[in-house]
């Protein structure tokens, strides 16, 4: 569950789950998590529009069954696309398992995760409808759906491995993508309305 | 020399799609606003909405959002917050406060300055607004008449988001309040800021009709037309 709230100087504040038990370790875990959504969020917000201005996102565990970072940013970007933060582009997460005889397992739950010799967080950017021919987009160089904005990895895995996890999370989050699109629109009634 | 909108536009947009080519549009000017930015050759989107365009050549994106961000010649319903010697403190639901000059009314002099306490609500039309100042509210419209701005007394105020309350202001008459409109009397002001106010002569009314209208913003228009015949039916 998370909420965007007020427009202060950008930061990032989490809360401990309400189970948390105070132990250091947990608290590092938690440290490394909010580092890390907070410099995805970073990536992708518009900073430019809105000098002087904190935008605060605190994040509520409620339940924890495995890929919880991925999880968390969601629920980041759909607040912030909620409160009509400008963005460059939405965030979209996957965690990719990969198991000892090689097979990739997508969004993995709690036990399984603790039982893969490797897993790999990733944020990708969503797949936009553009009016650009693709000719042209290719022109460019790099490709925008050939990005990747974030990856924190746990474990060992080869590089070849790491590759196939990429691959199979890039056709995973085109389809988060598409239900995404579905979901974030406003559900008004597409009556005619007065310019505004 | 291209004179089509975009493909996208009245399509439901999200932000990172790219709606208009500037280089194959030369020779024309565009008008962008709001959710829409450049980037060197294209504009692309950065909330999500409902891209729209209107004749010649203004594109923007239409979304709903709990928060308002003040823009001139809005209409809003505001509430006292304080008062000072120069200006009353109006909070519009925006970044923050905004000033309401104590002479902003029809035939305002010193001599008749208005007194509102902490808590009244106004009708007002957002005089300038600019990005880091407060905002300047005014109750009268642009040629000094009062134009039904001012206090507005008795009846129940609510908030929504930003886009029911474009809905109820649009024209044609948005169905909810057409079908009330039928059978029952009552009289409602829609500020653009996300503040409605619904005023009827028996409370039953009041509250049947604020609860339609929040109950109506995910609904089409054969739904809200739907739900308003039935809640009509069970208190008659």
């Amino acid at each position: 569950m998370g909420r965007r709230r007020g427009r202060r100087r950008t930061r990032t504040r989490r809360r401990l789950p309400s189970r948390s038990s105070g132990s250091p370790k947990q608290g590092r875990l938690e440290k490394e998590y909010e580092m890390v959504l907070k410099r995805t969020l970073q990536s992708i917000c518009i900073l430019t529009i809105h000098p002087n201005t904190t935008t605060s996102v605190i994040v509520q565990v409620v339940h924890d069954d495995g890929a919880l970072l991925p999880c968390a940013i969601n629920a980041s970007c759909a607040a912030l696309v909620d409160a009509g933060i400008p963005l460059k582009h939405l965030a979209v997460a996957i965690c990719c398992c990969l198991a000892d005889s090689g097979l990739v397992m997508l969004d993995p739950t709690k036990l399984e995760e603790e039982k893969m010799k490797a897993f790999v967080y990733l944020v990708l950017p969503n797949s936009i409808l553009s009016v650009l021919p693709e000719e042209s987009s290719s022109v460019k160089g790099e490709q925008m759906e050939q990005g990747l904005i974030t990856s924190v990895t746990h474990g060992v895995m080869s590089v070849d491995d790491y590759l196939h996890c990429l691959e199979r999370g890039r056709a995973a989050t085109s389809k988060m993508s598409d239900f995404l699109r579905r979901n974030l629109q406003p559900q008004l009634s597409s009556d005619s309305s007065k310019a505004g | 020399m291209e004179n089509k909108p975009s493909s996208f536009v009245d399509r439901p947009v999200v932000p990172g799609d790219v709606v208009l080519d500037l280089s194959k549009m030369s020779n024309q000017t565009i008008k962008i606003g709001g959710g829409l930015r450049q980037e060197s050759d294209f504009i692309t989107v950065m909330k999500a909405g409902k891209l729209r365009f209107s004749k010649p050549n203004k594109y923007w994106v239409e979304s709903s959002q709990k928060r308002y961000m003040p823009c001139v010649e809005d209409t809003v319903l505001g509430i006292v917050v304080d008062t000072k010697a120069e200006n009353f403190l109006v909070d519009i639901k925006g970044p923050a406060l905004a000033f309401l000059p104590v002479l902003a009314f029809e035939g305002g002099t010193r001599r008749n300055i208005p007194k509102f306490e902490q808590g009244t609500l106004l009708y007002a039309r957002v005089a300038k607004a600019n990005p880091g100042t407060n905002p300047e509210l005014s109750c009268t419209d642009a040629s000094g008449k009062a134009a039904e701005f001012g206090p507005l007394k008795d009846g129940y105020s609510f908030e929504c988001s930003t886009g029911l309350s474009r809905m109820l202001l649009s024209s044609p008459t948005c169905p909810v309040l057409e079908e009330f409109g039928k059978k029952l009397s009552f009289e409602i002001a829609a500020g653009l800021n996300g503040r409605v106010w619904v005023n009827a002569a028996s409370p039953s009314t009041t509250i049947v009709v604020s609860n339609a209208i929040m109950k109506s913003e995910s609904l089409s228009g054969v739904q809200q037309r739907i739900m308003v015949r039935k809640l009509l039916d069970r208190i008659q």
